[in-house]
Order: structure tokens, then C-alpha cells, then sequence
């Protein structure tokens, strides 16, 4: 638990995430996220949360990130919508908000005083343990997650095929209610 | 010695960040991408204090948090497609529908 690590990846966590609001090409965003996710894993593989760790590089880097990617180049965006993107008149206002949340935040961990350090009984989060619990302790939240991606699934495709009128028609909506 | 502060903080200023992303942003991609950050942040302290307080669930917490951010952004990227079919853009000043 060198703290040479934990400095890196922090550095390579804090400046890929602002690539990821600062890149102009929405490309480039994607792909700073996927660095973003990468550190992310190796903190947790610090924090000796191996399972988590893994579960996030295989579904986050391996299947949402290439999912957004699949989007970005589905879309085939031109670079002038998203040159336009960065002149928001309400940029200042977002800073604002940033910045007093990171002055807070300074408050906060300025008044904890004395900073807790690793407990020498280290929690290992391996698949046995988390895998133990999960099915023990966790089993019904676990269920109800399947359950939620299976309506996430039906969600996908009602979009996908068109069946939702999202706006206009108000008149077949109308009839349909009026007569069944 | 690296604690618990400093992981705390690491998380702070990644939320930070994604706040800052979704304010200022108006392309309704780079929402959603900065949503993930404000996701990985939390899941950071998270296992942090799963890691501190040697209890395991807070690593638990994040398993379904990344489940559950997989089927919002499964959604929220089809939305997207559909927006773009709909009006050509994916700002996010564009959706004036409920604008009164």
C-alpha cells in the first residue's frame, strides 16, 4: 500500500475527468471516461475491493463505455454541434457551483482533524466474501436488480420500435381512450 | 500514510467536477457522461468507507449501483437516439416541448 499509487492514480482520476468535461469532441469524452473508470478500478484494487474492482472495469469499461461509443459514432455528430455546446450562458453559474462545493468540501475535511488510517483486520472484498453475502444477506436486493435490467430491457425495446408516441397525435390518443 | 480523508477528498473534487460538467454542459451526451462521474465518485467513498470501517457493505452498495447505472444508461442513451431522429440535435436547449 504504497502511497505513490494512490497519488497517480488520483492524478490520472482528476485529469481525465476534466478531459471528460472539457474535450470538444464528444469522441474524446467517451474515451477520457474510459481512463476515468480504469484509475477508478485500480483505487478500488488499493482498497483491496477486488470483486467490485473487476465488475466495474468488465461492465463499465467493457459494456456502457462501448455502448456511449456506439452512440457517439451512431449519431455521427458533426464537430460544430458540439463547438457551439461549449459557449453555455449559464457557464459561470455552473463554476460558481463547483467551486463553492470544493471550498465546502476543504471546510469539512479541515475540520475532521486526525485522519483515520487502514485498520490493521483488512476487509477483502474477493469474490467468496462478496459472493457470500450477495446470496445470503443480499439476496433480495440482488433478485430485484435482474428484475429492474429485465424492465430496462422492455423500456429499450418499446423505444426502439417506435410503439410510444412521444409527442403529437393528441387526437388518436383521444379516440383510443374514447373508444377502446 | 495514505487515510481516509484523503480518499474522501479525492471523491469531493470528482463530484465536483461532474457537477461542473452537468451545469455547463448542453449537449445531452456529455450530461449523462458527467453523471457517470458523479456515480464513480460516490462509489469511490464508498468502498473507501466499506474499506475503513472494515464493512462489507458498502461494497455491495456500488455492485448494485453499477448494475443500476448500466439499465439508466441503456436508457437514457436510447432516449438520446430517439431525440436525435426527432429534432437533428442533441442540445439540450432544443427540448422546449413543455416550455410554457
Amino acid at each position: 500500500m504504497s502511497p505513490f499509487f494512490f497519488y497517480l492514480f488520483a492524478a490520472i482520476l482528476i485529469l481525465a475527468s476534466l478531459a471528460v468535461i472539457l474535450a470538444r469532441n464528444p469522441l474524446y469524452s467517451v474515451l477520457s471516461l474510459v481512463v476515468v473508470i480504469f484509475s477508478l478500478a485500480s483505487l478500488f484494487m488499493l482498497l483491496e475491493a477486488f470483486f467490485v474492482g473487476m465488475v466495474l472495469l468488465l461492465v463499465y469499461a467493457g459494456a456502457v463505455l462501448v455502448f456511449f461509443l456506439f452512440v457517439v459514432m451512431c449519431l455521427n455528430l458533426n464537430a460544430q454541434a458540439f463547438t457551439s455546446v461549449q459557449q453555455s450562458r449559464f457557464r459561470w453559474l455552473g463554476g460558481l457551483i463547483g467551486l463553492t462545493f470544493l471550498l465546502e468540501l476543504f471546510w469539512v475535511v479541515k475540520g475532521l482533524g486526525e485522519t483515520q488510517v487502514m485498520a490493521a483486520s483488512s476487509v477483502r472484498g474477493t469474490i467468496e466474501v462478496i459472493g457470500k453475502i450477495l446470496f445470503t444477506d443480499y439476496l433480495l436486493p440482488f433478485e430485484l436488480t435482474s428484475f429492474l435490467l429485465l424492465i430496462a430491457v422492455f423500456g429499450i425495446v418499446a423505444l426502439a420500435k417506435g410503439s410510444l408516441k412521444i409527442v403529437g397525435d393528441v387526437e388518436e390518443v383521444q379516440q383510443r381512450r374514447e373508444n377502446p | 500514510m495514505i487515510g481516509l480523508t484523503h480518499y474522501l477528498l479525492l471523491s469531493g473534487i470528482l463530484f465536483s467536477i461532474g457537477t461542473v460538467g452537468i451545469t455547463t454542459s448542453r449537449s445531452v451526451l456529455k450530461i449523462l457522461l458527467s453523471l457517470e462521474i458523479l456515480l464513480a465518485a460516490s462509489n469511490l467513498s464508498f468502498v473507501a468507507f466499506s474499506r475503513f470501517n472494515g464493512d462489507y457493505a458498502g461494497q455491495l452498495i456500488v455492485f448494485f449501483v453499477i448494475l443500476v447505472a448500466a439499465a439508466e444508461v441503456a436508457i437514457g442513451l436510447a432516449i438520446i437516439v430517439l431525440m436525435y431522429r426527432r429534432l437533428a440535435t442533441i442540445q439540450a436547449d432544443e427540448l422546449k416541448d413543455l416550455k410554457w
